[in-house]
């Protein structure tokens, strides 16, 4: 019977655990949803963390997206000819990386990038005693450092996508029409053709802008809850890259279901 | 009868119910006075300061501030009072994102509506009363270490507060910033008629600049007088403690649990 019971906790702990941080996740994004007045009304602090989340992010995801697109040329190319059908190469870059690959990959190289960086700094902040002595000079830290951090991830990776998506298509062009020798007309013509704005940009920005809300959420909160030593930084800022990845593709499913 | 800016009766404070961190202590701090904690790591003296400055509540007792009992306070009101105390933290804990000149101007942009013209004027002055008026554009990674308490300090004090709160102000500083820092506590003390609650555990230091002590051993409250009282206390516990003796009433020595032998493999 006792052994049953350990096993029973010992199961059931994981779950409690995903549970209790989900409260918590709720209980910060709704300090930082009643701290968004304080950051809006200052939009240096905003600024800033879109240049650090978001402008510094830009060769990392600029560069990633060109092999991606290049390497969709490729095996597009290599497919759709055995069908005949390599004139909708274009179309396939394209509606694959607006729909899919775009956000995805761009809000995990954000989360790797720059939401790593927002827990390491937050961890810090608090190990150095820097959240304290705000707090004790009677500035709440969620409205002066967490919601600027967080309105910044979301405004940033959606216009990482959009930046991601771009050089994508320009390395499936590339490809396609400079290395494969495919006709430039038949590719942007057969692109513009079968890409509908709403249905697959906006879908795909819209796509992107949650992400954005997921990833700087889960980038503050291990902040906040990271441990005062270099270890527990450390730690903190795995689990940023980890949780993200998993919930960036977990509510891909979700999204691309109700979505398209 | 004297006016206690502070007063703490019967206040325990646990963050686990096994482990309690402050066990009824009973405290006052009189206006206008520098009062020091002192005892050894893990007493309990820092969470004293927690405690006024609200970052935490008791979970019994009662703890006036300013008059007002912090376990009725809204969050709001507290916000409200901390404007009135200022902290400094035991390495500064300045925002290493800004320099100098910002770090001091961030409580007076934060708290106050002054043109900023004025608080270019104000930070100039803080730091003039720390003798750092050249450091205004340096980064926190630049200065030494009493260098940065200094600027912690004119950072506490931008505001004017009525009361401050020295977290372990001496800690790693050379004799000489040493000197400076406590020198500057006991001039900020008596030139703008601050209360100061000090905590530390460097003898000579505190016992210099102090009007009061309390000692706290073990989260209790083991002795208190002033500071020729406290040296010349029969109190062998606080008498070990200012001698630095090996003795018997404070150990160094951390008792094992039950499980030892069997971890010694002895059962």
């Amino acid at each position: 019977m006792k052994n049953l019971r350990k096993f029973v906790e010992k199961i059931g702990s994981p779950f409690s655990s995903f549970i209790f941080m989900l409260g918590e996740l709720g209980k910060l994004l709704s300090m930082i949803i009643v701290g968004l007045g304080y950051a809006i009304k200052r939009p240096h602090l905003i600024v800033k963390e879109i240049f650090f989340s978001g402008v510094l992010s830009i060769l990392i995801i600029a560069v990633s997206g060109w092999f991606v697109g290049m390497v969709l040329g490729l095996q597009g190319y290599n497919t759709l000819q055995r069908f005949g059908s390599v004139s909708v190469l274009g179309s396939l870059v394209a509606l694959a990386l607006l729909r899919e690959l775009g956000p995805v990959l761009s809000a995990i190289l954000f989360a790797s990038r720059a939401g790593s960086g927002i827990t390491a700094e937050i961890g810090l902040m608090k190990a150095t005693e820097q959240l304290d002595a705000m707090d004790v000079m009677a500035v709440n830290p969620v409205k002066r450092v967490i919601a600027p951090k967080f309105i910044g991830g979301i405004i940033a990776v959606p216009l990482l996508t959009a930046l991601f998506d771009s050089s994508g298509i320009l390395g499936g062009h590339f490809v396609g029409v400079t290395l494969l020798q495919l006709d430039k007309g038949t590719f942007w013509s057969q692109m513009q053709g079968s890409v509908s704005l709403h249905d697959d940009v906006i879908n795909g920005l819209i796509k992107a802008a949650i992400f954005g809300v997921v990833v700087s959420l889960i980038s503050v909160y291990q902040g906040l809850q990271a441990k005062p030593t270099a270890e527990g930084v450390s730690s903190a800022t795995t689990r940023t890259v980890v949780h993200s990845a998993l919930a960036v593709l977990a509510l891909d499913f979700v999204l691309t279901a109700f979505m398209f | 009868m004297k006016n206690n800016l502070v007063s703490l009766s019967d206040v325990s404070f646990a963050y686990s119910e096994d482990k309690p961190i402050l066990k009824s202590i009973n405290l006052e701090i009189e206006q206008g006075k520098i009062t020091a904690i002192m005892g050894g790591s893990g007493s309990g003296k820092t969470t004293v300061l927690r405690l006024i400055s609200g970052q935490i509540t008791a979970n019994s007792g009662i703890s006036r501030v300013f008059g007002q009992d912090m376990a009725n306070l809204s969050k709001k009101d507290v916000l409200k009072l901390r404007q009135k105390l200022g902290m400094l933290f035991q390495f500064g804990a300045l925002f290493t994102d800004m320099t100098v000149a910002e770090n001091v101007a961030f409580p007076l942009i934060e708290n106050t509506n002054l043109p900023i013209s004025i608080i270019h004027k104000m930070v100039a002055m803080k730091l003039e009363a720390v003798g750092l008026t050249g450091t205004q554009e340096m980064a926190p990674n630049e200065l030494s270490g009493g260098m940065a308490r200094r600027v912690a300090l004119a950072r506490a004090i931008a505001l004017d507060p009525e009361l401050m709160l020295y977290d372990e102000p001496f800690t790693g500083l050379d004799p000489i910033s040493l000197n400076i820092t406590a020198m500057l506590i006991k001039k900020l003390n008596d030139n703008l008629g601050q209360t100061a609650v000090l905590v530390s555990h460097d003898i000579e230091a505190t016992m210099k600049i102090a009007d009061y002590v309390y000692f706290m051993a073990n989260g209790e409250i083991i002795d208190h007088g002033t500071p020729t009282e406290v040296a010349n206390t029969s109190n062998p516990a606080v008498r070990q403690f200012i001698r630095g003796e090996l003795g018997s009433s404070f150990s160094y020595k951390y008792p094992a649990k039950n499980g030892y032998e069997y971890y010694l493999g002895r059962n």
